[in-house]
């Protein structure tokens, strides 16, 4: 029913047709009714205009003409294949990389949990401040306090994280980790079954049967998605359990499951020390809001709530440990540890963005600048400045368009990398996918860059004063034009800058965690976990009698130096217990806490075994479990700051119990000294270590072997299994694989960081070798005439490359300062913002005025080979 | 074309247009070039109908529903497009024939008031 262009047309020539006709028949010639035809019909194109205005608002004019000039910038793109290209792979890294960034930020910030009314699902933290101890987790009588006393809280849900040891499903004995959850835990995180059922009330208590969820994970996986699954009985370690669901798929918290229980699956739940211990942590806690109160009212509740048990119960409550509670949303619980990293990486995507689009507008103002004359031409026939911007605006649309384009297609792949990237910082970031969000993001950033890029370059003005016009062929570069370029190629090194000394930063601080001595033998001892699901004060003697069996034989075994138990493997179980210890001869000073320390328990040849140095006294040895006598190592740093007069041997330690739930040691002799290690950071820092005699057999066995330790694996594993079949033996690594992987996130940091650097470094050089280029051949006449006068091509050549490395270095330092002003900025929001050391720095700006150099070797190559007369001639 | 100070033809009423072309269409469908010629004759050439004005004025009524357009052959055998009078657009004619006329009586009572007394 609307008419379209064609119709309209096609109307006014028919009009035209019949009033020719009737002319011809009254008798006028042919031509000159014609004429009069279109004298009377007035503007054509105005008319058609008003004619379509009836149909469509203004706007489609204004569509119209741009899709027009679109189709042309098309076609002239097509023209200029070597930009197109340059521009559209450029703008392709920088929104692919933003659009990669972006959603993997929105799937770890910004997008809901699946768990039902997740804005009223809070998490419930106990922190030790004086400890340093994040999440300290819960007993079961605090939980029992809370649930008592709680108004704001219509349930709650305990999870306490567990490690089983499966059989079943027809597979090896392995060892899983488990949650034990009570009957309400699943309606507080309001979640549901994808098959059977969750677990109820009806699961909790002694009386119940052995009952498991299945995660979604592990039965995809793992199970490969067998629906048979549900009805069957499996052994949780010694009891049985029967599968009765599988859950939907949700963000596992507060840690990866894959198997979830009830109480009556681990009989250490059932216990005595579970439930009247006080001090016996090691349950999370969330909770649901009753309908009406609020998050803060709950905080404000439950807060209220924690100060009165500290009141009531000093004894489990050390005033040095600060116990503070903190109560906030599950979503906020989740996303906090990975907010500051990906705010940085965003920061960083925004860089790249910033130095993809000062590129590609130099490319397109030196574009602009040769087609200079096109549109003095235009401008002169009549096309006004909108027109011309109109022209302007197609050609970056269609760029930008290509571009995001091409950069969505990358962020796919971008996104699985930044994805598996930010997992180590929060779980959530593997749910990340490329997405209509995502896709908005880029059409956005496109669309802002065509349009900053179509108001870059000047028009032609009528004014004649300004140079520009239609005489004179060759290109000529105003001075206007000639600053924007450079203020354009100085931003891309500076922002260049910034990214490369980032990268720096980040590669020296792994390097100096890389090559850091730890005081551990690392080639040569193996570490693996025996798990047990019992802590060291809980086990049965049996056990140890067949871990002294397993260490012997394994001891046999040919390349093996020596066997050591203990219950952290260094780095990789970083153990929150804190000992704080009084010891004999030691007045601290007025006012100073009681020595606090880490305690270990390690078997005798530990410190061999793992290469530690024994500085004083001996070893433990196997008598030390049975004689009766308390006896402890210490090492060097409680030595030394305790015992300054170096008399630390047979001195006396009496541990000041604080909550742990791990039996408490009694006073106990120190009868060796041993080297300082951190256990906990790669880099040692000063930290005292109390080492207890292991009890009966631990968790984690270390072999020192002659030759390559991993080659023992095999052996090993089949020793243990010979002895007890039902052990899992699980990660076996040496100490220097463990240290590679513990190092995992820094090293994931520098390669992104230098991976951002290095795309900004090639956008850079390329913006830099053709800002040199266009101003070499913007500038032939003028070297004709200097070299006419008397100029060598040495100096015109060492002239360009003298440029290039000026421009270069105004940008390092324009980066340097504007660095420095954002560190400073963004160490005002973040406690850990640092700033690079001068070798960085040094190196960053070595590597970009190198590259600067080689971006200018072509432009001077060309400026030297002008030919003067061709030179003097084109003009 | 611009008009001299002495040419005889007047300016269209603002608004009467659209009376005007409905009022043409009362004898039948018509082509845009055969209702600026039939406006034009019927008016002894007194009024000349803009190209500008007409077609996009057929549009707009086009668009109201007054009137059809839809595609014919002219007698001369040419193409063209013939608008003809839809009901609406007749009733709208009626009421437009009203308001002129009311309009026409009213000003020239006040233009001419003996004239306008005499003829109650």
């Amino acid at each position: 029913m609307r008419p379209d262009e064609r119709d309209l047309d096609e109307e006014i020539r028919g009009h035209l047709a019949i009033n020719i006709k009737e002319r011809i028949d009254r008798g006028e010639d042919p031509a000159s009714a014609r004429r009069a035809a279109l004298m009377e019909f007035g503007y054509m194109p105005a008319v058609r205009d008003e004619m379509r205005r009836v149909w469509y608002s203004r706007w489609y004019d204004h569509v119209a003409a741009l899709a027009r000039d679109i189709r042309f910038a098309v076609r002239s793109l097509a023209r200029a294949k070597a930009l197109t290209v340059t521009v559209v792979v450029t703008l392709a890294l920088g929104i692919g990389a933003n659009a990669a960034i972006f959603s993997v930020v929105r799937s770890v910030l910004l997008r809901p949990l699946v768990n039902r009314e997740a804005d009223r699902l809070i998490y419930i933290r106990q922190g030790a401040l004086g400890l340093a101890i994040q999440n300290l987790t819960f007993s079961v009588p605090e939980i029992n306090d809370f649930k008592s006393r709680a108004t704001t809280i219509a349930a709650f849900g305990d999870f306490s994280t567990v490690s089983f040891t499966l059989i079943g499903f027809g597979r090896e004995p392995r060892l899983v980790r488990a949650g034990v959850v009570n009957g309400s835990f699943f309606e507080v995180m309001g979640l549901r079954p994808i098959l059977g059922r969750l677990l109820g009330p009806a699961d909790d208590g002694p009386g119940a049967s052995g009952a498991a969820v299945l995660t979604h994970r592990f039965w995809k996986d793992v199970l490969n998605s067998d629906p048979t699954v549900i009805g069957q009985t499996i052994r949780l370690g010694s009891t049985p359990a029967t599968v009765v669901g599988v859950l939907e798929p949700s963000v596992p918290y507060p840690t990866e499951t894959e198997i979830m229980s009830n109480m009556v699956t681990s009989p250490h739940h059932l216990g005595a020390t579970m439930n009247t211990d006080r001090k016996h942590r090691m349950t999370d806690l969330f909770g649901r809001l009753a309908p009406g109160a609020t998050v803060d009212a709950a905080r404000a509740e439950l807060s209220g709530l924690h100060a009165s048990m500290l009141q009531e119960h000093p004894d489990a409550y050390s005033p040095q440990a600060r116990i503070r509670l903190q109560v906030r949303t599950l979503q906020e619980q989740i996303a906090s540890p990975a907010r500051t990293i990906l705010l940085v990486l965003m920061a960083a995507a925004a860089v790249v963005f910033i130095i993809a689009c000062s590129n590609v507008a130099n490319l397109i103002l030196a574009r602009s600048v040769r087609r200079e004359a096109e549109l003095a031409v235009r401008a002169a026939l009549g096309a006004g400045r909108g027109a011309l911007r109109r022209t302007l605006l197609a050609e970056s649309l269609v760029l930008c368009a290509a571009g995001a384009g091409v950069g969505l297609f990358l962020a796919g792949p971008l996104v699985r990398v930044a994805g598996s990237y930010a997992a180590r910082f929060s779980i959530r970031a593997l749910e990340s996918t490329v997405d209509a969000g995502v896709l908005w993001l880029g059409a956005g950033l496109a669309l802002m860059a065509a349009v900053l890029l179509a108001y870059i370059p000047r028009l032609p003005s009528s004014d004649r004063s300004s140079g520009l016009g239609l005489t004179g062929g060759g290109v000529r570069i105003t001075r206007g034009t000639n600053r924007r370029l450079r203020i354009f190629a100085t931003t891309q090194i500076a922002c260049a800058f910034v990214l490369l000394a980032a990268a720096g930063m980040l590669v020296t601080t792994l390097t100096a965690l890389q090559t850091a001595n730890t005081g551990y033998d690392l080639r040569h001892v193996l570490a693996i976990d025996l798990p047990d699901r019992l802590g060291p004060g809980l086990r049965d003697t049996s056990r140890g009698t067949v871990l002294q069996e397993v260490a012997r034989r394994i001891g046999e075994l040919p390349g093996v130096e020596g066997v050591a138990m203990g219950e952290s493997v260094p780095w990789r179980d970083r153990s929150t217990t804190k000992l704080q210890f009084i010891a004999e001869g030691y007045q601290p000073a007025n006012g100073e806490e009681s020595p606090t320390g880490r305690l270990r328990y390690v078997s005798p040849q530990y410190f061999a075994v793992l290469g530690v140095p024994l500085l004083a006294g001996r070893d433990f040895t196997d008598h030390d479990r049975t004689s009766g006598e308390h006896v402890a190592i210490v090492n060097q740093s409680v030595a030394q700051r305790l015992f300054p007069n170096g008399d630390a041997l047979n001195r006396r330690l009496t541990p000041t119990n604080l909550g742990t739930n791990l039996g408490s040691p009694e006073t106990s002799r120190i009868v060796g000294i041993v080297a300082d290690v951190d256990d906990d950071n790669v880099v040692q820092e000063p930290s005292m270590i109390v080492y207890y005699p292991l009890g009966h057999g631990g968790s984690r066995l270390f072999v020192r072997a002659s030759e390559d330790p991993r080659m023992l694996i095999p052996s090993v594993s089949r020793t243990i299994r010979e002895i007890s079949a039902d052990q899992a033996v699980e990660r076996p690594a040496t100490l220097e694989d463990i240290r590679t992987e513990v190092l995992a996130p820094e090293r994931l940091n520098a390669f992104v960081f230098s991976a951002l650097g290095g795309i900004a470094l090639l956008i850079a050089v390329v913006g830099v070798a053709g800002v040199l280029a266009f101003s070499v051949s913007a500038r032939t006449r003028e070297f004709g005439v200097r070299l006419a006068v008397g100029s060598t091509p040495q100096d015109l050549r060492a002239g360009v490359l003298r440029d290039g490395v000026r421009t270069a270095a105004i940008g390092i330092a324009a980066g340097a300062a504007g660095g420095y002003v954002l560190a400073r900025i963004a160490g005002g929001f973040f406690d850990y913002v640092q700033l690079p050391g001068a070798l960085p720095l040094i190196v960053a700006a070595i590597v970009l005025i190198g590259a600067a150099i080689g971006a200018s070797l072509v432009p001077a190559a060309r400026a030297s080979r002008v030919d003067v007369l061709q030179a003097l001639r084109s003009e | 074309m611009a008009k001299t100070p002495d040419d005889p033809r007047l300016d269209l009423l603002q608004g009467t247009l659209d009376m005007l072309i409905l009022r043409t269409l009362q004898w039948g469908p018509e082509h845009g070039h055969g209702i600026g010629q039939a406006i034009r004759t019927q008016s002894d050439d007194l009024l000349r109908v803009e190209t500008g004005s007409l077609y996009p004025a057929l549009h707009r009524l086009v668009k109201r529903g007054w009137l059809n357009a839809e595609w014919g052959v002219s007698e001369a055998n040419q193409r063209a497009k013939y608008y003809r009078l839809t009901a609406a657009g007749k009733a709208q004619l009626l009421r437009e024939q009203d308001r002129w006329s009311r309009l026409v009586h009213a000003i020239g009572r006040i233009m001419n008031p003996a004239r306008a007394d005499s003829g109650k």
